[in-house]
């Protein structure tokens, strides 16, 4: 597999060679959402794929400019709704740095306890889909499926929202956590703790799945930083950053815990370090369940805000998400800039597919975490 | 963090300063970890191999248009951060610069940050600004059958979403 050697050509649209034939894989839904990829392949060997995205695009950013911030909430959150606790909260952060408003003590952590739970979900998506059925694991999918659904009973129960929350308007969240919840998600916790094991038995350390994905799809770490790509394809190449620890929001600052990496950059270890991310989160949850400070939860925010730029960001499951809002004293952003894991990670996709066996490029695309929608917002 | 802590920022702007003291126009610290430097947009590639070389802002985090019609001109907004070095891990330099709304036209940074592929793309297709040395600068998420101009342009409108 010599992918690591040249410097990766861009996808372009050469003219055809001899003897290869273009495949298009997609747009229909393939997994996991609408997108098409343009495969040439030399017999067995994808030689280039050129992404074609936009089958879900849908103008986020226009949409944004028409609407109030309150109302950008529901709105800005939809194009990864298994992870809108990430989109709501990056878009929440630059809009209360201009507003000038802080998140209570209180607020920050259940906030943290909401996007850890989220974290976890959007990765058993990842594990049911990406991984399970890319590879033809069906156990895996229907495991982390069911598991999955039990934290959507208690976020609906916290939120009021299966997956999309809207859970955090500026100035803090919307509801307390309601009582007897701690017990409830605490007895979550000591269960999934086992489930892990069990799902490390049959799918993590299934010799099955460790020959189909290791040795991979390798980004090395150089190429990975040169990419600038994000989150867990970042930290599999062993890049340890993560903006929860490089610039602490919410409660992270107060919680203790590690950054997983691995420096295989592989599709496997990509594999891994989500599986270990969900016992990072397992740990944070627990302990900011035993901080949780008393006091209010929320302040009030103003509906318009000034003049000005900020720049906010978060570490969602797919990678940083970073959210530029320009305000005009009006109660619309006059600009909202949203740049996400998906979109940033799109270009380690025709870079890792070339000179790999098309039975390869389910396994690879799965291990990227690609969400279509989030990346055409 | 503590209240001093601009100290790097403000080294970040005092060598962008000394060595492009005729290109870099306007500098500021926006808040803690966040810089803007406005530059001319002729000298984008050298700034940015400088600050990629020496600074070792190794990736682009994105690149954003901002169309300011009352103004008469487009703005460019790089976002740009480090990996690898971790003194400023947390610091996105935001490099910005002024394109006129007729025939925007800036070099191309994917010679020196290739995820600049994809964000120019979409900047060319939403604003229409072309990037010149884009190895493959052609739409990338609207409809192929939009024949309309540049959607992000404050001057298209659409009704149907309400008052702007």
């Amino acid at each position: 597999m010599n992918t690591t050697s040249s410097a990766p050509t861009a996808p372009t649209s050469k003219p055809k060679e001899q003897a290869t034939m273009d495949v298009s894989v997609g747009p229909q839904h393939p997994g996991s959402g609408h997108v098409r990829l343009l495969m040439r392949v030399d017999g067995d060997y994808i030689v280039s794929i050129d992404p074609d995205i936009g089958y879900v695009h849908r103008g986020c950013e226009k949409i944004a400019e028409y609407r109030n911030y309150v109302s950008n909430i529901p709105h800005l959150e939809r194009p990864c709704i298994i992870d809108a606790i990430h989109l709501n909260w990056a878009y929440v952060l630059p809009v209360e740095e201009l507003q000038n408003v802080t998140v209570p003590p209180r607020g920050q952590y259940i906030s943290t306890i909401a996007a850890e739970m989220n974290r976890i979900m959007s990765h058993l998506y990842w594990l049911a889909i990406n991984a399970g059925v890319f590879s033809g694991h069906t156990t895996i999918f229907m495991w982390a499926f069911g598991d999955r659904d039990l934290f959507i009973e208690l976020m609906e129960w916290l939120t009021g929202a299966r997956l999309t929350y809207s859970f955090l308007p500026p100035g803090g969240p919307r509801r307390d956590i309601p009582s007897g919840f701690e017990e409830k998600l605490t007895k979550l916790l000591d269960y999934f703790d086992k489930r892990l094991v069990e799902y490390d038995r049959v799918f993590f350390s299934n010799p099955l799945i460790i020959a189909r994905s290791k040795r991979v799809g390798v980004l090395t770490k150089e190429d990975a930083i040169r990419l600038g790509t994000t989150g867990p394809v970042l930290r599999g190449s062993g890049v340890a950053y993560d903006v929860r620890k490089v610039e602490p929001y919410g409660a992270y600052a107060d919680l203790d815990f590690q950054i997983p990496t691995f420096t295989e950059g592989d599709s496997y270890a990509r594999f891994l370090v989500r599986f270990e991310e969900m016992k990072q989160s397992i740990s944070i949850i627990r302990q900011a369940l035993s901080k949780l400070p008393k006091g209010p939860i929320a302040r009030k925010a103003p509906l318009v805000a000034p003049e000005g730029e900020a720049i906010g960001r978060v570490e969602s499951s797919r990678g940083e998400i970073t959210v530029m809002v320009i305000g005009d004293n009006s109660d619309k952003p006059y600009r909202v800039k949203i740049m996400n894991g998906s979109f940033r990670n799109l270009i380690a996709l025709p870079y890792l597919l070339r000179n790999v066996h098309v039975a390869d490029m389910p396994i690879i695309y799965g291990s990227l975490d690609y969400w279509p929608v989030e990346a055409d917002r | 963090m503590t209240e001093s802590s601009t100290s790097r920022e403000d080294s970040i702007i005092e060598r962008s300063k000394s060595r492009f003291p005729e290109y870099v126009k306007d500098t500021k610290v926006d808040s803690k970890q966040r810089i803007t430097i406005s530059f001319d947009k002729d000298h984008l590639q050298e700034i940015a191999t400088w600050m990629r070389d020496d600074l070792r802002l190794d990736h682009l985090t994105g690149i954003a248009g901002v169309d300011y019609p009352t103004r008469k001109k487009l703005e460019i907004l790089y976002f740009v951060g480090s990996f690898s070095k971790s003194e400023i891990q947390d610091i996105i330099v935001t490099l910005k610069t002024d394109l006129p709304r007729e025939s925007p036209t800036i070099a191309s940074l994917v010679s020196i940050w290739e995820s600049a592929h994809f964000h120019e793309r979409e900047a060319f297709e939403m604003f229409g600004i072309t990037f010149e040395g884009h190895p493959d600068l052609r739409k990338l998420l609207t409809l192929d059958n939009w024949d309309g101009p540049p959607p992000m342009l404050k001057d298209i409108r659409f009704p149907e979403m309400g008052q702007r």
